[in-house]
């Protein structure tokens, strides 16, 4: 179960993609968790979270993005740039952060000097930064010119009665993911945070009905098990990370990963879809209500609260903040959790860190196991 | 920071330097020439702004009058608001609150102190927020977070949707100081229906925030009054952008700086509309003279700025420029776009154009929301660089219109949003026939790269494309 879910979240081009595309059926790619899977789905379309993992240099993203840039979306244009993005059918690029909107024109101009760089579908979605009655009116038509984008390239029909099937389905997923979260947060979790994120990153990158099937199952072994005992609790809180090895990195052999916070990991799946009402609408509310993203301005004590929560049902030892470099958004958010955590008497650290494979690994390690040691010098005293 | 930073209040320190610079001429050339010895650090910025002459003379006044009013706000039972250079500050001067504006603060001590706004830049990194973020809200929200500024009572901002690192400091700032936060969002498309409404909806809730704020109902009639004043100084400055198209350029390279300045500070008020009036005089005298305005009086180059300038110590980037005889054909902060300005009949952009429009209430505040829609930045790096009334167009119809003979980018490294697109631009701008030098430097931290480094690369620049 685990190595499907490990292949799954750790190959771009995994076998669920591959078969996927053997039956004839289309791929469209995603750069940020502000997009509604369930538009994909009802199009018979598989929805695929794009990633810059498996990166090994970022010579085609320096090229055309500038030198301040985050290196998410430079490896995400190195990928494309290398061809690995060719099963691509479509991409759509939001403005989730300044750093990520820039890779439509970085990519789309990729793609003017070499053939095939681009996919046929390319769309720019636009996502407000904060919610209210006429930011969901703009959102819900926004959505609604990128269905009726995604009917016409692809010819297909996205019917509401298709919608309200694939909300439903995606809600049976966070159902399921709860209670995976449920079972991740206990004494003694049964997985590790490395294969929590496997787990959460694999329902990114396969069709969703296969998705459900493994995740029952999984959750079914997994209240079966034991559990693991005796490690400092961690919360992994910031910038997106879509690397289970930065996870297995972090852990070591001294603590666990047990709650984070991040678009790729338990802020993908919190919040239901309402399933009544116009689905367009009720997926837009869901979308642009799920504020756990700094792109929303001006909501940082509901984050607060939100990490509050997490660190008491997890009983979390210390949080980890960490952000890639140029990510001023989490970086200072990060800031300002470190205060407001700490003066709650939650030990916390923050750590600015390169997007890549295992970049400065030795660094991390060191920076994260003098924190362990400081969580628990901290309990040997208490 | 240093304890002794900490022992004066930043507004009142910067009020009385400007203040006793507004003074500087009150006396005879003989003694003007003797304080200058005594001034090294400022002599520059006193020296380029003065020689304009009348002009640069009302426009210290109005920065000591803007720093004067910010020191006894609170005296004056107004409310203060921290906001950003690219938010009209109309509105606020219709509620009676005085708008702090944190990049023309910045500027103003990064023109004039020795060291900068370095201290208040690091403070904020003391404090939690990233040094990655953009220097110019940096520089100054330091001494608001180290609450060594006035004391602050709302947070609004209106770039969420165009520049992050921008937005984010105001929210930084609300969390930290605990105070009332606004965002106008822009959506990626500046024309159109949906975009209309959207300005619209957002713009009336921000009046509802103020209102709330300050306990107060909008007062239409001064409203009115400063929509009308606004109106007034577009229509001077559309006289002087198009006094701009000559050659030579009759307007001084200070110039620029001094309209996107005044209209930051006190756009929609009297003081404003004196500094432009005294600049339209000379102006015009020069172009009847058809006179450069440069101070050696022979225009060799003319240059296009496509993002900001840079605010090194006693405004060296302009001298550079007048030293080496380059007419300063303006920059993205510059432009007004209102519909009588000379480059929106010029490329038909009537569309992306504000009309001021004060028939009633709505369509004030529709007009309102409109102005600020086209604020500079917020204006042309919204959306997909090359789409249209985006940056690209912006640029290559502005540089052709002012004859420009290279284009030059120059930002702070903080910018997320223009680096992440600035090399797509350069290239279509090379493509089109404009060498475009990118600027590595800061523009408000000359840690970062000092000027005497960016000025040889600027020079190198030249030599290399064979300009002058």
């Amino acid at each position: 179960m685990m190595k499907e879910f490990l292949e799954a979240s750790t190959v771009l081009n995994n076998k669920h993609v591959k078969q996927w595309k053997k039956s004839g059926k289309k791929v469209v790619g995603y750069t940020c968790s502000y997009v509604p899977d369930e538009i994909f789905h009802a199009a018979g379309i598989l929805p695929f979270r794009i990633r810059g993992f498996g990166a090994t240099d970022t010579t085609i993203g320096d090229t055309y993005f500038g030198p301040f840039i985050c290196s998410l979306p430079k490896c995400m244009l190195q990928l494309a740039g290398e061809g690995k993005f060719n099963f691509l059918d479509g991409a759509i690029i939001t403005p989730g952060c300044d750093s990520m909107r820039r890779l439509d024109e970085c990519w789309r101009k990729a793609g003017s000097d070499v053939e095939g760089v681009i996919p046929p579908f390319f769309f720019h979605y636009g996502v407000p930064h904060k919610y209210s009655d006429y930011t969901i009116k703009w959102l819900t038509e926004e959505t609604q010119r990128l269905i009726k984008a995604v009917q016409e390239h692809f010819k297909v029909k996205i019917a509401d009665v298709d919608l309200k099937k694939a909300i439903k389905l995606y809600n049976y997923s966070r159902i399921l993911l709860e209670r995976f979260e449920a079972l991740r947060t206990l004494d003694a979790p049964p997985f590790s945070g490395e294969e929590a994120l496997a787990v959460i990153l694999a329902g990114t990158t396969m069709p969703r009905e296969e998705y459900n099937a493994l995740l029952e199952q999984f959750i079914s072994n997994a209240e079966k098990s034991p559990g693991i005992k005796g490690r400092v609790r961690l919360m992994l809180v910031g910038s997106a990370n879509d690397d289970v090895g930065l996870v297995r990195v972090m852990e070591g052999e001294k603590a666990i990963v047990v709650a984070d916070n991040l678009c790729f990991g338990s802020r993908f799946y919190t919040d239901q879809v309402e399933e009544d009402g116009d689905p367009v609408s009720e997926l837009c509310k869901r979308y642009l209500g799920h504020n756990d993203c700094p792109r929303m301005y001006g909501d940082y004590r509901r984050r607060l609260d939100i990490l509050k929560q997490k660190v008491e049902k997890a009983k979390i030892d210390g949080v980890i903040l960490q952000n890639i470099r140029f990510c001023d958004l989490h970086g200072s958010e990060n800031g300002l959790f470190e205060r407001d955590l700490e003066a709650k008497g939650i030990p916390c650290m923050r750590l600015e860190r390169e997007y890549g494979p295992l970049v400065e690994t030795g660094r991390m390690k060191m920076r994260v196991d003098a924190f362990i040691e400081r969580i628990q010098q901290r309990r040997a005293i208490a | 920071m240093r304890k002794e930073t900490r022992e004066y209040n930043f507004d009142w320190m910067l009020w009385n330097t400007f203040s006793a610079a507004s003074r500087l001429k009150s006396g005879t050339e003989k003694e003007y020439l003797t304080i200058l010895k005594y001034i090294p650090y400022f002599r520059g910025v006193s020296k380029a702004i003065h020689d304009t002459g009348e002009p640069g003379q009302k426009f210290i006044e109005i920065c000591s009058k803007y720093l004067e009013n910010l020191v006894f706000a609170k005296e004056k039972g107004k409310k203060t608001a921290i906001t950003t250079f690219c938010f009209s500050p109309a509105i606020f001067y219709a509620m009676d609150i005085m708008p702090v504006c944190l990049e023309v603060l910045s500027v103003m001590m990064t023109f004039t102190y020795k060291r900068g706004t370095a201290e208040f830049l690091d403070y904020c990194n003391e404090v939690g927020f990233t040094e990655t973020s953009c220097s110019s809200q940096r520089g100054t929200i330091g001494a608001y977070l180290a609450r060594i500024g006035a004391d602050i009572d709302m947070i609004v901002t209106d770039t969420p949707g165009v520049c992050d690192t921008n937005a984010n400091a105001f929210a930084f700032a609300s969390t930290y100081l605990n105070k009332p936060f606004f965002q106008l969002d822009m959506p990626p498309d500046l024309t159109g229906e949906r975009s209309n409404e959207y300005h619209r909806e957002d713009y009336k809730a921000l009046i509802r925030f103020l209102e709330e704020q300050t306990g107060k109902k909008l007062d239409s009639e001064r409203l009115w009054e400063n929509i009308r004043e606004l109106a007034k100084q577009d229509k001077i400055i559309a006289e002087l952008e198009d006094l701009a198209r000559m050659v030579p350029n009759p307007l001084p390279v200070s110039y620029n700086l001094m309209v996107y300045a005044s209209r930051f500070l006190f756009a929609g008020m009297p003081e404003c509309t004196g500094v432009l009036e005294s600049m339209l005089k000379i102006a015009r005298e020069k172009a009847a003279k058809k006179i450069s305005g440069l101070s050696g009086g022979v225009e060799k180059l003319r240059a296009f700025f496509c993002y900001i300038d840079h605010y090194a110590q006693n405004l060296q980037l302009w001298q550079m420029l007048d030293s080496l005889g380059v007419g300063y054909q303006g920059n993205i902060l510059s432009r007004s776009w209102a519909h009588n300005a000379p480059h929106v009949a010029e490329y038909h952009k009537e569309e992306a154009a504000y009309i001021i429009d004060t028939t009633d209430i709505d369509s004030l505040i529709d007009s309102i929301s409109m102005i600020n829609s086209r604020m500079p930045m917020i204006k042309s790096i919204r959306g997909p660089y090359d789409a249209p009334n985006m940056w690209l167009e912006d640029t290559l119809g502005l540089a052709k219109m002012y004859s420009a003979d290279f284009i030059v980018y120059n930002g702070t490294p903080g910018c997320r949003n223009t680096w992440g697109m600035v090399k797509l631009l350069a290239r279509d701008t090379e493509k089109a026939g404009y060498p475009t030098y990118i600027m590595y430097a800061d523009a408000f931290d000359a840690r970062v790269q000092s000027w005497e480094s960016t000025e040889e690369r600027f020079m190198e620049f030249l030599k290399v494309r064979r300009l002058g």
